[in-house]
Order: C-alpha cells, then structure tokens, then sequence
C-alpha cells in the first residue's frame, strides 16, 4: 500500500491597483503594452519602487492564515531567459520571505477538520505574456512586474481530494480578504502541485514531481490521480528509479495525462542574490496595524453561525464557502430572516434555482432583503411554504419585487383567521357526521381526511398548522 | 574554483552567449583571474552578518498604490526595439 504525499504552490495576482514596482496600472485585458514602462520592460537604469499596497496585502493574508510576518524580508534576482521576463531575471523573495509558518484547515470525511502547514507565502513580480505566432513569439509585457503572493504549503495532503479541499479554503480565504480576484480562468489564481508516493508506514519522502499551472480544482485532482497511478506503477515494475525522478511535468487536459516538459535535461541555475536596486522591506507597526484590519473569515463565520444562530454546521459549511453566499446570508439576518428558515430557503430553494439557470449568487435576480422578506411571511404564516416556491418561481420571470403586493396579486394569503377556519371546518363535520361518529369511537386514521376536507374547501388557502390545532380541538 | 572548458561550456548556457572558439581560452584566463580576485573576499569574516546585510543603510521607501503612466512612452520603446509589430515586441519563435 502506497501513501500520496501532496503539497501545493499557489500564485495568487494580487488586486492591486498599480503593479509592484512601478506605477502602471494592472489593469486586465488592455492593448498590448500599454501598461508598460521603461521600469516594468528592464531598461537598463530604470529602478524599481516598491508598491505598499502589495506588501499590506500580503501581510493581510499572513494574519489570515495565523503566520510569523517578518518585519525584515528581502527581495533576490532569480536569473532566467525567457521573452516574457525583459529583465532576465525575476524579483522574488528568496532566503527571508515576508510571511512564514502559517495554517489553514480543511474539512475531511475521514479525519474531520485537519491542519495544513503554510511554510511561507512571499511577493514576486509576475512576468508578460507570450503569443507564438508562426516563426516568431510576439511579447505583451503589460502583465510584467504585476504583483504575485505565491503561497506555499507543507506536504501534508494525503489524497487529491485534500487538495482540492486547501486549494478551495485558500480560494475562499484570499477572496474574504479581497488581496485577489482569484479567477482561475483569466489566471490570477494558478496553482502547482508536487506529488510523490512512499510505502505506507515509511517516513522517508518519495521523488517530488512537479505539475505546473494547473487552471482548475477538476483538473487539480485529474493530474494528481494520473500522476500518483503513474508512480505506483514504475514502483510496482521495479522501475521507479528511472521513471520517476525530480523534474517538471505539464498536465494535458484533452488526455488528462501529465507530460514531461522536453528540454529541460538540465536542472535551471537561478543563481538567487539579494537585488541591489532593493534594499531591505521593513514593515513599520503602522503598516502592522493597519494590515491587521481583516474581515471576518469562514472559519469564524462557521463557529458564529452554529454557536450564535443556531444553524447546522454542514449547513454553514456551506453558505461560508463563498464570501458572496455568506454576505447574502447575512443580509438575509439582518433584515429580519429567522437564521434556520433563511438557511433552507438560500440553500436549497434559491440555490437550486439559480443553478438551474446558470446564475451565481452575486448575480441573483433576487437580492438578500426580498428573499428574507419572503422567509419572514412564511414564518409568520402569511402563506404556506408552498405558496413560497410559487412567489420565488414568479420572480424568477418577473420584474416585481414587493412580497407583500405580490402575495395579494397571486392570491397567496393563507387564511389564519380562526373564525374563518373553523366555520369551514364546522361545515366539513356536519357533512360528514358519519364519520365524525367513527372517529370518535377510535379511527383516528380519519383525522387525515378531515384535514384533507378543510384544505379543499378552503382552496388550499387554509394554514396548515391552524387547521390542524383547530381540527383537533373541535374532535376532542 | 578552477574554470575549464565544461564549465564555460555551461556558463555559455547559463548566459545565453556564445563564445568563438578561437576566444575561448583568453575567457578562460580572464574569468579564472576574476575568480582569484573574489576569492580575496573570502579573507574576510562574514559569519555574523545575515541576507540583510549591505552597505547602504534603512530600508527600502516603499510608495502609495496610484496607478499612472504615459502611453506614449511604450510607444517609443517599441518603435526603438529590434523588431516589433502591432505594438508586440517580436522575437524569435519559442517552442514550450
Ligand atoms: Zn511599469
């Protein structure tokens, strides 16, 4: 039996509004080279300024993940040709990262909540992007000097499905914080995996392989389920010395396999020494402080939702896996939402029905304060849980927002007027003495029925559980 | 450390240069005298000094989150690169 050793490296591009050690701004999707510089294009001379922007970010997310943030840490050349990198070399932050020793739990079904070391998360600058067209590459370098967190964790993920679970906690955390939009897609959330296998029971760690780049949690977990078979395999056909060693592989989505990268025989010398053009970052207590202002995180939220409202721990799971979701929610409170009734009603009846129509929540046709309104006439008994479902179908293709007017238009009220009730319910009796008689003499089955009666009569208007407490008082 | 052919050979990769044969043992004498004269620097005692040490003093000034920039600088650039087109810069084809 083998055991999967995983840990994972993640580049988050960090929202800030101007790129990390120049002034142009990092604004996506603009014509190529137009947010480029002689500082962010390596023209020899030009110096590179440090953004404080990206420096509090990164510290934001340190206090995020309970992490050491180092108020000294220094910025090295790593040395690489490649057109997308003008100055030959990247900035990043090598022997004194600014954030060290953090954690993130994710949840398990075998071992419930569990602990993921954060070794160190540190600032770099991202490099342009390359087009290859034909015989020759054309280079936009708007993307260069665009300010990067890259994130990196313990081997402490035994299984794919642990991995996606830290990436998707990560996700969660960075957006809360908003230091990143982290879209996988337009890639300012891109994830590296290092995989390797032991024997189960051996401390020893096996050969690390990287797969780079990966741009989803399916395709995540995919690479990783190929890769660790592949090992198991050369391991299993006495050749895992020659097939598995530490090198960088690609993973090819039409295949779902993982590649290795050709041409890359000999192991890149990086040559890390600190930048001369940068002299040490040190954080003031100012900056400290100042980065120490978070906003709540779904761990919290989690406790504070099952400890404070009462609701179910799956439940919050997962109304706080997306700051949208858990905002929506909490609006919902706010004006007025019982917290349980408010779960069911997002979760399950405003979800299903958005997800059938390919929306997400932070574009719902419906916003937090008509949903929780809607909740709170079902609470109240104005109308019926069915009556609910009708009134969020019919704002789902309709423009109107008022509960209360479109309750009255649909003719929805339930009727809760005891007086009302019971003279139906008087009516239904009388013309049923028959069996009023056999209830009485024991046939409690009949009650059902009786229900059934008055809800007809009513049209379906009648309150349910006053029609039962009336129903019963009235056959005692 | 003693430079020989292997390693200018791999220095030549490192470096993305590439030296003429007919060079090649003049390089090796200059970078083999570089060498001796850094090696000077090993006399002296840096065991107490960290990654932070330099020369200069304080740290690095950092600046406000404001994005600018003139378009028209790029603009030049590129119209002084090598070879660019459609406002890319071109380079040789790369195969990944
Ligand atoms: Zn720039």
């Amino acid at each position: 039996m083998f055991e999967t050793v995983i840990g994972l490296e993640v580049h988050v591009q960090l929202n800030t509004k101007s790129k990390i050690f120049c002034s142009c701004p990092t604004s996506f999707a603009e014509h190529q080279n137009k947010n480029t510089c002689p500082t962010c294009l390596g023209l020899p001379g030009a110096l590179p300024v440090l953004n404080k922007e990206a420096v509090k970010k990164a510290m934001s997310f340190g206090y995020a993940v309970n992490a050491t943030i180092n108020k000294r840490s220094i910025f090295n050349r790593k040395s690489y040709f490649y057109p997308d990198s003008p100055k030959a070399y990247q900035i990043s932050q090598f022997d004194i990262p600014i954030v060290e020793n953090g954690e993130l739990y994710i949840e398990t079904p075998k071992h419930g909540t569990k602990r993921v070391g954060i070794t160190r998360a540190h600032l770099e600058a991202d490099a342009g992007k390359n087009i290859h067209d034909g015989a020759v590459s054309k280079v936009d370098l708007n993307r260069a000097d665009t300010p990067l967190l890259e994130i990196v964790s313990e081997p402490d993920m035994r299984s794919s499905d642990e991995a996606v679970e830290y990436l998707k906690k990560l996700h969660s955390i960075v957006r809360y914080l908003d230091i990143s939009d982290a879209n996988m897609q337009e890639g300012s959330f891109r994830c590296d995996v290092n995989v390797s296998i032991r024997p189960k029971g051996s401390e020893e760690f096996g050969t690390r392989v990287e797969i780079k780049n990966i741009n989803s949690f399916r395709f995540v977990k995919q690479a990783i389920e190929y890769e660790v078979e592949r090992q198991i395999e050369a391991w299993e056909d006495g050749v895992y010395e020659d097939e598995v060693w530490q090198e960088t592989r690609l993973f090819d989505v039409n295949k779902g396999i993982t590649k290795s990268m050709r041409g890359k025989e000999d192991s890149a010398d990086y040559r890390y020494f600190p930048d001369p053009d940068l002299r040490p970052v040190i954080v003031t207590d100012d900056m400290l402080e100042e980065a120490k202002h978070i906003p709540e995180l779904p761990d919290e939220k989690v406790e504070r939702y099952v400890n404070k409202l009462g609701i179910k721990r799956d439940d919050a799971l997962v109304i706080t896996a997306f700051k949208e979701m858990a905002y929506y929610f909490e609006d919902m409170i706010a004006g007025g939402a019982k917290a349980k009734t408010a779960v069911t009603w997002l979760t399950s009846e405003l979800l299903g029905r958005l997800k059938k129509a390919g929306i997400d929540i932070q574009n719902s046709p419906i916003d937090a304060t008509t949903l929780g309104k809607l909740t709170m006439r079902v609470d109240d008994g104005t109308i019926s849980g069915k009556g609910g479902k009708e009134i969020l179908d019919y704002m789902m293709e309709n423009d109107a927002r008022d509960i209360d007017t479109i309750i009255e238009e649909l003719g929805l009220k339930q009727v809760s007027d005891d007086g009302a009730i019971l003279a139906i319910i008087d009516e239904v009796l009388s013309a049923n003495s028959d069996k009023v008689e056999e209830y009485k003499s024991g046939k409690d089955k009949l009650f059902g029925f009786f229900v059934g009666q008055v809800m007809k009569a009513s049209k379906g208007s009648a309150n349910p559980a006053k029609v039962n407490q009336l129903l019963k008082e009235r056959l005692s | 450390m003693h430079i020989d052919e292997e390693i200018l050979k791999k220095l030549e990769k490192l470096s993305h240069l590439r030296i003429d044969e007919s060079k090649k043992e003049e390089v090796i004498g200059q970078l083999s005298e570089i060498l001796e004269y850094v090696e000077n620097l090993k006399e002296l005692d840096t065991e107490h000094l960290d990654s932070f040490f330099s020369t200069l003093p304080g740290n690095t000034p950092v600046r406000e989150d404001i994005p600018s920039n003139d378009p028209s600088i790029p603009k030049e650039i590129l119209e002084n690169a090598p070879q660019s087109e459609d406002d890319f810069f071109i380079v040789p084809a790369i195969i990944e």
